[in-house]
């Protein structure tokens, strides 16, 4: 087992009330799945998401991660644990414009302290890997909506994470780009990444193993 | 990493530029006059720290108390005491006693081939005893030794300069046994060459020491006070080492001993001279004591005066940084958020905005020492001549620097670091953290620090604008006299001769000839003057008798008409070769009791055992600045007595013709004064200007900071206002859809920050008045601080704020709605 949520509550307070954004949540997901969570806007999907993946925090329930308890954990430590085991791809790309492709993936090494040389390979094989190394030394300004996508994709990757956690990835993309996308994420399930993706659309669902629908915070079950 | 953070850093300086400028420059300025200012300041603090036991020489000094309570101060003791001084006073290491020498005359006789040389005014000649070269130990000795240099009469060291010049380039061996004149009478024998200290931050730098010997066995004692112990002359100077162990007051606490020992009490029966020790290190600053002749003194209260002009624009610089950087700080916090979802911790963030702020503070050094050489020259009133721009290439500057960029960049990268990282990751990446949140909106501590900014800027520029008032106040108040075409010069003052020397009163029937002078006079010195003679004069007023200290002038009756002095009652004094009668002044009047000028004309001035009358009484006028108050003032007519002559020109046709007239008297002059004497004119309304040096300087200082102030406000005010419009594109943009005027929104944008200038000015305005109200209190005649002078700096500063808000708000209120409105 990878993850594990058990009555995960998130609130806000608004005026006097509670506005609940995830109400009891109960998720368990095992090693090499492929999920797909999808809903209608507001259902909070995308804070779901976060949650999983440590960004944000919730205020009722149990997050087990790895066997670890999560909610248990100081800053610090779920930082190196997410570090270590979760990539994130963002809908918007949010890459670091002042940097290169080649130093917008190498970003995430640089907090993993390893050195230089070792860095230098492994970026090398991804750029590889995306056949994208004549791009290496351009600025995400200077690429197109996929090719930055990939370059995020590639980013989240470069530390070998066991989960790959994908907020809308093709949101921004045309449907030729968006499928190149979900062709790969296949490809990456297959070698045994983990994926759980945030998605809109019926069809990227299908690449997906399995289906959560929420709907105003709560798991719809079908 | 550290190159993976300066890559950054480089790349968004130049994605900002405008703004990385304006915040370089700023930071930059502040630098540069930081530097400057401690190159000053540490130069006059280190003034004869480089002596060796320097803690331990003092100079001795004399304070006279004369009626009237008024204390002389003078740097000389009379001649008999260094004697005294090592013979009967204990705690004494050495005591060394030099009389300095006045334009010497030096001829260095032939000898063989060479024939005689003369030089005409020898500067930094003193007469030394045998200790002077034990006392100030400095000296390396290239020839002849300090044992046996100057013990007998006839001997002079020369140092290495010195002997170059007489000599050439004679090895010093070969110079011991030359003989050099003094005032073509004193023949004297070198006896040793020497190079003194390299340091330059000393004002004993002497260059030819005869030995004092010479002067107690010659008649030239006599020209400095001779043998009595009631006459002080200040070029008669003893230093002593005190031994370890010994305080200052116990040597103190002996003087009063030695003089009742030693001095006559027939011809005066209380004693009103004391004795005390200076530290050598307040030979530099005591302006009541002097220095020497050629040596430049400090002025603490003017040094610390610098220290606060540094301390507030090196202060403005470190305000623009942090208000800049904390303001561009929430266009970085989507690079923030996404680093910390690439697992950065907080300690890695603030080490990366940290170096940020180093390399920013480097470039800036870097840009303050290339901006310093221009710093130099607005300074250059207050600069030592020995401070340049070399004086940068010291290791206490680097070190200095380097402390420096270190403050600068904890002081201005902490509060951004710290700021930035506290964002938290999803916020910042669902775009709920856009710039204009209530976080940096409100900005407390942005705004507090730009109010700052103009609070210091307002308050030099009304301190500037007063200083100036009062500077022209007192130039062109009502003095008492007429001050423009006027002039005068020194006649040539035999003490010695039996014979009269009436070659003035030729000079001057040759001048009223002259076709562009109006008028001559002979007389002392000219209404205002530095110096002047102060003598006691004792009156019975009708109920006591009083004695006070008065300043007498010598006058003869075309002197009061070419200065256009007036009278309050009676007359001036008769024409008459010597004293024989007095005409005052009213504060004459005052002092000495009587009610109104009417009242003294007829009593008797007693001086000694005659009984002089009082003709006439003078509207009181100014004799110093305007710092002083009128003092008691007596004129009298002696001609004998009289030695500088007063010309009033008439009005120039035509520029030049004074400077005509001024050769043709230089020419008549030297016709009669063989001797060679300098004809030397100064115009009196010169010489009254040159009293408010000191307050020129400092206006001029102060305009230069206030400018460089406003500027660097004025900086921070425009990166400020750049930074609010780029975030609030998107708003003017809605604002215009909505139908706002291009004037709605300006004035929607600048309303924020020229609200800030106005409460500067609020704050600015009763701290500058009450600091300048306290300066003003050191002037015996002073100007008003008036309302106006705050109406035009409060409205200047708006104007500028206004302006150069303007830059930037235009552009943006025209900015076209649907570029703003396009979303990325």
């Amino acid at each position: 087992m990878l993850l594990n949520l058990k009555g995960i509550f998130k609130w806000v307070n608004v005026g006097g009330n509670r506005v609940f954004l995830l109400k009891d949540i109960d998720l368990e997901v095992k090693e090499g799945e492929f999920i797909s969570i999808m809903g209608p806007s507001g259902s909070g999907k995308s804070t779901l998401l976060n949650v999983i993946g440590m960004l944000d925090g919730f205020d009722e329930g149990e997050y087990h991660f790895l066997h670890e308890s999560v909610h248990k954990m100081k800053e610090k430590q779920r930082a190196n644990l997410y570090k270590q085991y979760i990539g994130f791809v963002f809908q918007q790309y949010h890459l670091i414009d002042e940097l290169t492709v080649y130093e917008n993936i190498e970003t995430p090494l640089i907090y993993q302290d390893l050195k230089g040389s070792e860095r230098k390979a492994m970026v090398a094989d991804m750029l590889d890997r995306f056949n994208i190394v004549g791009k290496k030394d351009l600025f995400p300004t200077q690429l197109s909506g996929g090719q930055q996508q990939l370059v995020g994709i590639a980013r989240a990757l470069i530390a070998k994470p066991k989960l790959l956690l994908a907020d809308e990835p093709t949101g921004n993309l045309n449907s030729k780009q968006g499928e190149e996308i979900m062709e790969l994420f296949r490809q990456l399930n297959n070698e045994g990444v983990t994926i759980i993706q945030v998605t809109h659309s019926e069809k990227n669902a299908g690449y997906g193993s399995r289906i959560i629908n929420l709907l105003d915070g709560r798991i719809d079950n079908p | 990493m550290l190159k993976n953070y300066f890559t950054i850093a480089l790349r968004n300086f130049w994605k900002h530029k405008i703004f990385s400028l304006i915040n370089v420059s700023g930071l930059a300025v502040g630098i540069s006059a930081a530097v400057v200012i401690y190159l000053i300041v540490q130069f006059e603090f280190s003034f004869e720290k480089f002596r060796t036991d320097n803690s331990r020489i003092y100079r001795v000094v004399t304070d006279m108390t004369f009626p009237g309570e008024q204390v002389f101060k003078n740097s000389g003791v009379p001649m008999p005491m260094p004697k005294a001084v090592r013979t009967d006073l204990t705690g004494i290491e050495t005591a060394s006693h030099f009389a300095t020498a006045y334009e010497v005359k030096v001829i260095v006789p032939s000898t063989g081939s060479q024939s005689p040389a003369e030089f005409k005014k020898q500067l930094n000649v003193i007469y030394a005893d045998e200790f002077y070269f034990s006392l100030f130990d400095n000296y390396e000795w290239l020839a002849g030794s300090k044992q046996a240099a100057l013990k007998d009469p006839y001997q002079v060291v020369l140092t290495e300069e010195r002997a170059k010049t007489y000599f050439g380039n004679m090895p010093a061996k070969d110079i011991i046994g030359k003989r050099l004149v003094y005032d073509d009478s004193i023949t004297t024998t070198v006896t040793g060459v020497v190079k003194p200290p390299n340091e330059k931050a000393t004002d004993i730098s002497f260059k030819e020491f005869i030995s004092m010997a010479t002067v107690m066995t010659t008649g030239l004692i006599n020209q400095v006070g001779g043998n009595d112990w009631g006459s002080i002359n200040s070029s008669s100077q003893l230093f002593v080492k005190l031994k370890n162990g010994t305080k200052p007051e116990q040597v103190d606490a002996q003087f009063h001993a030695l003089r009742e020992k030693y001095r006559d009490k027939k011809a005066q029966e209380k004693d009103d001279t004391k004795h005390h020790l200076q530290s050598l290190n307040d030979l530099h600053f005591n302006a009541e004591y002097g220095s020497f002749d050629n040596a430049r003194q400090a002025h603490k209260p003017t040094l610390y005066g610098l220290l606060a002009v540094a301390a507030f624009l090196f202060l403005l610089g470190c305000i623009n940084f942090i208000n800049l950087t904390t303001a561009q700080s929430a266009q970085r916090a989507k690079e923030i958020g996404i680093r910390k979802t690439l697992g950065s911790g907080k300690r890695e963030l603030v080490f990366q905005f940290l170096s940020e702020t180093f390399l920013l503070t480097l470039l800036a050094t870097f840009l303050s020492i290339v901006i310093t050489p221009w710093l130099l020259k607005i300074f250059s009133d207050f600069i030592p001549p020995e401070v340049t721009f070399n004086s940068i290439n010291q290791p206490h500057v680097w070190i200095f620097l380097l402390v420096l960029i270190l403050i600068m960049t904890a002081l201005s990268g902490f509060y951004p670091a710290l700021m930035l990282t506290k964002f938290k990751p999803v916020t910042v990446l669902k775009n709920q953290m856009h710039a204009g949140t209530s976080q940096t909106r409100k900005a407390w501590l942005r705004k507090t620090l730009t109010v700052t900014q103009f609070v210091i800027a307002q308050f030099l520029v009304i301190a500037t604008l007063v200083i100036s008032k009062q500077v022209n106040y007192s130039l062109n108040k009502e003095l008492g006299y007429k001050k423009d075409a006027i002039g005068s010069f020194y006649t040539r003052w035999n003490f010695f001769s039996e014979k009269p020397d009436n070659r003035r009163i030729e000079l001057m029937e040759k001048m009223k000839a002259m076709p562009e002078i109006e008028a001559v006079s002979l007389a002392s010195n000219s209404p205002a003057h530095g110096g002047g003679s102060s003598t006691t004069m004792k009156m019975n007023n009708g109920s006591k008798e009083i004695e006070l200290m008065t300043e007498t002038m010598n006058a003869d009756a075309d002197y009061f008409n070419i200065y256009k002095l007036k009278l309050a009652a009676g007359r001036f004094p008769m024409q008459s070769d010597t004293v024989r009668e007095y005409s005052v002044n009213e504060s004459f009047v005052k002092a000495f009791g009587f009610t109104k000028p009417e009242d003294i004309i007829g009593k008797f001035i007693i001086k000694g055992n005659r009984q002089l009358p009082i003709v006439g009484v003078l509207k009181d006028f100014h004799v110093k600045s305007t710092h002083e108050a009128i003092k008691p003032l007596a004129f009298a007519s002696a001609q004998k007595s009289s030695f500088t002559v007063h010309v009033a020109m008439k009005p120039q046709v035509e520029p030049g013709v004074w400077k005509a007239a001024l050769g043709k008297i230089e020419i008549e002059y030297k016709k009669l004064y063989t001797e060679g004497d300098e004809f030397e004119f100064n115009f009196f309304d010169e010489t009254i200007a040159s009293f408010y040096k000191k307050e020129q300087d400092i206006k001029r200082l102060l305009n230069w900071s206030a400018g460089l102030c406003i500027f660097i406000s004025c900086l921070g005010l425009l990166g400020l206002v750049i930074y609010t419009t780029n975030t609030r594109v998107k708003e003017i943009g809605v604002r215009k859809v909505l139908g706002a005027s291009v004037t709605q929104i300006v004035s929607l944008l600048s309303r924020d920050l020229v609200s800030l200038v106005l409460i500067a000015f609020i704050i600015a305005s009763p701290l500058a008045w009450l600091a300048m109200n306290n300066w003003l209190q050191d002037f015996a005649y002073r100007t008003n601080i008036s309302w106006w002078i705050f109406a035009a700096c409060g409205i200047s500063m708006l104007a500028i704020a206004i302006v150069v808000l303007g830059i930037r708000t235009i552009g943006a209120a025209l900015a076209n709605p649907v570029k703003s409105l396009r979303t990325e």
